[in-house]
């Protein structure tokens, strides 16, 4: 409603203005037309030169009174080592065009007024001056020359790749729609291969896990880095174009599907020296809006990282903080942060390397039994089923352990003559007999449930086995297969894919 | 200085002299009775005469300026007022505005970038390139060679209405339930070749690019034209030095559209083709809405050279004729000739070169190869050079005057101010060191809006202004005029000079919302100014367009043929122009178009023979 009135009150407005145009336009006729345009004529001219005047103040004011805000000055200074000349190529070029910009109207307006049409003033005839077009030709092209020839020397700085042995950190973002994720290469200090076909739910950015140097890196939201450290940003996309722009840094590149980017800079102050920074300036010494605290502006101020290419409805929203820290600061949050791969993929089915495994590990199986059948040798006959592992003080066998107990179905298939026992191995520990028979049990049970036969099946005793097998004959019993399976811990699945890596080891290797 | 005193008889004007010194072509021999505006779908819709197609562009430009920036004032005030309800706007926008628990309406972000792409779109192409070019190459270019329409008036009737199916079809995608187009007026592939990425870039995209090819249609048929009858059609005696400086700005214009727009066109058949058939040529690696797509092997970049290549000429598009007008209507009212009239031609073309070999400025930060970027930023500043020259033109024919002050020589004199504050900020983006810091922030808004939007709308009303009576036969009303110039250039400069300090201090353009950041949140006061000044503006605009319908009816009668002294052929025809524009022989050309002071008289016009103890130099 207020609107509507608002809406209605301009249209007023309008209409009133027209109506004075009118007036005047009449007056004019009545009063004389010389004497009217006359006055039209002086205060008009006055009107330019006061627009000029105000204009160019206003300019100048408004500058220095933002001025803490902009990059470039005050706390605003850059936060890197190519954004110092960045700066500097800017105040360059603030200065000389503002100067142009400020002489140039200035001029036009002051000329505009003074020859201002009047009774018996004459215009010169003046059509050309070759001298004069050469000079305003020549200095343009000069300044020109001065501000291409800084400009790029900055831009070719700042642009150029990291040599051979220069010492840097890499890193990669990622843009998708709408946020950031950060990749950091982990203790070898390489990024490791990957592939948009390999994305999915649990592997956010396709890395390929048979690359070792995956295996390390570090995915984190936020943007973490060393003071006075170089550091290299790969710069990707996952779906559009978006932009990786650090604004306190003057750091700023498309993000492109399909062509990885780069940007090098060296960050030159902490997040704590920087805020130390602001809290010099008034503008920083109000309460910041955001705080309960009643915290001011500058405690809580952060570096960011923003998108600068449209990238779809989220655009504005892809807000990360990016915090610099001391090297030694630096260097325990990096200690602190987990792999990936080790966290998350390690030993599951999104692990190609695990699932290579379980495939030799079929294959060494059926290639045991089929050792076993074939020689007339009960010796062999015995196969151990270490990749089958029970739930801590249960008889219910781990989700990885399914891979192998399917094996043994495909193994019973293969050779419909056979039956085979099963063992489980007690613990050490004593009284542990009737869990180790209780899963046995359970292994049968998942067997008939996927298809096996009860009657080729058989439960050894865990303690017992194979002590009253001697009085068959050697054909009967090559057709027995006794499985024993090994206990390990349950609660590490991890190990079951890769034994050697436990938690210790893990961590020696990070440092 | 020759100021010699002439003896001769009074100068004779006009029909005398075309009587005399015309050429006669038999026109109305063969043209019995006027079959090109023999009724009433003739005269005013299917129109082949060239003044006609002019105002048809005219006015359409004008229903598109409006539809644009009411476009704009929507999300200016969702950008400045984002905690005031919206609610009211909610009968026009529908769904696009969602209502929260309190009754405070918000415009959708889908829908607030759908209206900054179609206020971009409309802007540039509908409303700067046809309603400036198209409304004054048609309306001028016949008129000031002494031509009696264009080379092919059927084509030229085929330009205007090309153009007007384009933008219907580009209104119509306003209506669409998934949006118009809302990926930005580049409409940048992957965002704008994948329907799952946004929803204006489903069926609202498809519009879009059909519209757009159109229109390139439309402006091709109308630049061959334009560049034939410049120079097929010229009168006796109007050699190419001898053409007013507007003509030469609309040639080259047409040049320019001509040699880029097709590679548009090439660049949207090519991303049709990668959203219709499954081609990869603006797409790679791509991976969206939970699926890895096949495409392999494109490139986002090459979208950006095509779009660029025709891009960058755009904006010179734009802007030439304003300077062509500018400086016609500078002159004019000064009673000088234009200053360093070859100076003027040369710099045009010099601009136009170089407007060719600098589309990678609008790359820097694309992920082009660094050093690449080197040759375009020493074109891109070079620009600078003959900008400037023009600008010291500009001035120099101000200096030593007798400057009248109406509407058209007020913008005229606000252009060069636009001109100049915009350009220097051109000297700063161009600068590809600077453009890290500062590329797709407010400081690009505030270049571009002041040296391309705000300028060429001052060419654009310095030469309605000017030239209205020309196409209606009336004054404009000239308080309401100088009332409109002052809210233009005081609001103008107060919507986008702010900007530059967003710009500088980091804030990304394109931003529904700046909550997200502590670095760009400082600024809602700023915002708020900037959504004021601009609705005011908008007002002030609304004055031109009461005062510019209103004076078609009823604006003050043009009594004399030649109300402002001026020396080009235009001012040669009858008040009431008829098709074929002059009544009997053509009018020949015997001087340049700027004789204006010449040995102490005010003006020479061009069909003036030069006079016995005038002086030769100019």
């Amino acid at each position: 409603m207020t609107t509507l009135i608002v809406f209605l009150c301009i249209a007023l407005l309008l209409l009133i203005i027209v109506q004075i145009a009118r007036v005047r336009d009449l007056a004019k006729q009545l009063r004389g037309k010389e004497e009217v345009e006359a006055t039209a004529v002086a205060s008009t001219g006055r009107g330019l030169l006061l627009f000029a005047v105000v204009f160019l103040l206003a300019t100048a004011v408004s500058a220095l009174y933002y001025k803490n805000w902009m990059l470039g000055f005050g706390p605003l200074e850059s936060a890197s080592i190519h954004g110092a000349s960045i700066d500097s190529m800017m105040k360059w070029t603030l200065a000389i065009t503002y100067v142009a910009f400020f002489i140039t109207n200035a001029v036009l307006f002051y000329f505009a007024y003074k020859y201002r049409t009047r009774k018996n003033h004459k215009a010169l005839y003046l059509s050309h001056n070759n001298t004069v077009e050469l000079i305003w030709t020549g200095i343009p092209a000069i300044v020109m020359t001065f501000l291409v020839v800084g400009g790029l020397d900055v831009w070719n700085d700042t642009m150029s790749d990291v040599g051979a042995d220069d010492q840097y950190m890499e890193i990669e973002a990622t843009g998708y729609q709408f946020a950031w994720q950060m990749r950091y290469p982990g203790p070898d200090g390489l990024l490791g291969r990957k592939d948009f076909r390999l994305i999915s739910g649990a592997n956010p950015l396709g890395q390929d896990w048979t690359d070792p140097k995956n295996h390390d890196d570090i995915l984190v939201n936020d943007v973490t880095l060393p003071v006075d450290q170089k550091v290299r940003v790969r710069i990707t996309a996952k779906d559009v174009l978006h932009d990786f722009y650090l604004p306190q840094f003057r750091v700023k590149m498309d993000a492109v599907p399909g062509l990885p980017t780069y940007f090098i800079f060296t960050p030159t102050k902490t997040t704590r020296e920087w805020r130390k920074e602001l809290s010099a300036y008034p503008e920083y010494q109000v309460p910041d809006p955001e705080s309960d605290d009643g915290e001011q502006l500058w405690e809580n101020r952060n570096f960011e990282l923003a998108c600068a290419e449209l990238c779809g409805k989220g655009h504005y929203s892809m807000a990360r903080v990016v915090t610099i820290l001391e090297q030694e600061d630096f260097d325990i949050w990096y200690a602190g942060q987990k792999s990936y791969y080790e966290e998350n993929v390690k030993g599951t089915k999104d692990d190609p390397i695990y699932m290579a495994e379980i495939q030799q590990r079929r294959g060494d199986l059926l290639e045991a039994a089929d050792n076993a059948l074939s020689t007339p040798s009960a010796q062999d006959n015995t196969i151990d089923l270490e990749a089958i592992r029970f739930e801590s003080e249960s008889t219910e066998p781990t989700e990885f352990s399914t891979y192998q107990l399917n094996d043994l179905i495909v193994l019973m298939e293969q050779h419909p003559e056979v039956r085979i026992e099963l063992t489980v191995d007690s613990d050490t520990e004593n009284g542990a007999t009737e869990l180790a028979r209780s899963r046995a049990e359970a292994v049968r049970n998942y067997l008939v449930a996927s298809g096996g036969d009860q009657d080729r099946m058989r439960i050894l005793a865990g303690d017992d086995q194979g002590e009253n097998e001697g009085t068959e004959d050697a054909q009967a019993r090559n057709q027995v297969l006794v499985f024993n399976i090994i206990q390990g811990d349950v609660n590490e699945p991890a190990a079951a894919a890769a034994p050697e890596s436990d938690t210790e080891q893990e961590e020696s290797s990070a440092e | 200085m020759a100021t010699a005193v002439l003896t001769k008889a009074p100068i004779r004007r006009d029909d005398a002299l075309i009587e005399e010194y015309g050429y006669d072509d038999h026109f109305h021999d063969h043209h019995h009775g006027d079959k090109y505006q023999s009724n009433f779908v003739s005269h005013y819709i299917f129109s082949q005469d060239h003044k006609m197609i002019a105002k048809q562009f005219l006015i359409t430009g004008m229903i598109w300026a409006i539809i644009g920036a009411s476009m704009s004032l929507i999300f200016r005030m969702q950008l400045g007022f984002p905690e005031e309800s919206l609610a009211w706007l909610k009968p026009v926008l529908g769904k696009w505005i969602t209502v929260n628990e309190d009754g405070v309406g918000t415009l959708t972000p889908d829908f607030y970038y759908a209206l900054v792409t179609m206020h971009g779109t409309i802007l540039v192409f509908f409303v700067l390139t046809a309603g400036l070019s198209g409304t004054f190459s048609n309306l001028l270019i016949p008129l000031m060679i002494g031509a009696r329409d264009m080379a092919s008036p059927l084509l030229n009737m085929l330009s205007y209405w090309f153009f007007f199916l384009s933008g219907t079809i580009m209104f119509a995608s306003l209506f669409l339930s998934t949006g118009p187009f809302a990926g930005g007026w580049v409409a940048y592939p992957p965002l704008s070749a994948l329907p799952q990425a946004m929803d204006g870039s489903g069926a609202g995209m498809t519009l879009w690019t059909i519209s757009l090819v159109l229109f390139v249609v439309s402006v091709l048929l109308g630049g061959i034209n334009y560049i034939t009858t410049v120079l097929n059609l010229r009168t006796k005696g109007m050699s190419m030095w001898r053409l007013p400086l507007p003509i030469w700005a609309f040639f080259v214009t047409a040049i320019l559209g001509l040699l880029s727009f097709p590679v548009l066109t090439s660049a949207f058949f090519l991303l049709m083709l990668d959203r219709g058939i499954g081609t990869s040529f603006y797409l790679s690696d791509i991976y969206i809405g939970g699926a890895a797509l096949d495409h392999v092997g494109g490139s986002p970049i090459l979208y950006q050279h095509l779009f660029w290549f025709l891009g960058h000429p755009e904006v010179y598009i734009i802007i030439l004729p304003a300077f062509g007008i500018v400086s016609e209507v500078l002159s004019v009212n000064s009673r000088k000739p234009i200053f360093g009239y070859q100076a003027m031609v040369f710099s045009i073309l010099a601009i136009a070169f170089l407007a060719f070999i600098v589309w990678a400025h609008h790359m820097f930060m694309s992920g082009i190869n660094p050093f690449i970027a080197n040759f375009f930023v020493i074109f891109t500043l070079i620009i600078a050079v003959p900008s400037a020259v023009k600008v010291f033109n500009w001035i120099a024919t101000l200096y030593g005057g007798d400057v009248r002050f109406n509407p058209a020589s007020l913008f005229a004199i606000g252009f060069v101010s636009m001109f100049i504050s915009g350009g220097m900020t051109g000297i700063w983006l161009g600068n590809s060191a600077l453009d890290i810091q500062l590329h797709d922030t407010y400081f690009v808004v505030a270049h571009f809006h002041i040296v391309m939007g705000v300028a060429a709308f001052f060419g654009m009303y310095a030469g309605v202004y000017h030239w209205f009576p020309k196409m209606y036969g009336r004054f404009m009303n000239e308080t309401l005029g100088k009332i409109h110039f002052w809210g233009t250039i005081i609001g103008a400069y107060a919507v986008f000079w702010p900007m530059h300090y967003l710009g500088m201090a980091g804030v990304p353009r394109r931003y529904y919302s700046f909550d997200n950041f502590q670095s760009f949140a400082y600024f809602d006061g700023m915002n708020k100014f900037i959504t004021i000044a601009a609705i005011i503006t908008f007002g002030f605009q609304m004055l031109f367009v009461i005062n510019f319908f209103w004076s078609i009816w009823k604006g003050r009668k043009m009594t004399t043929r030649n109300p402002y002294q001026a020396n080009t052929l235009e001012w040669t025809t009858p008040i009431e122009v008829g098709h074929g524009n002059w009544p009997g022989k053509l009018p020949t050309v015997q001087r340049w178009a700027y004789d204006y002071s010449k040995d102490g008289i005010d003006h020479l016009p061009q069909i003036q023979p030069v006079l016995e103890g005038e002086s030769s130099e100019h």
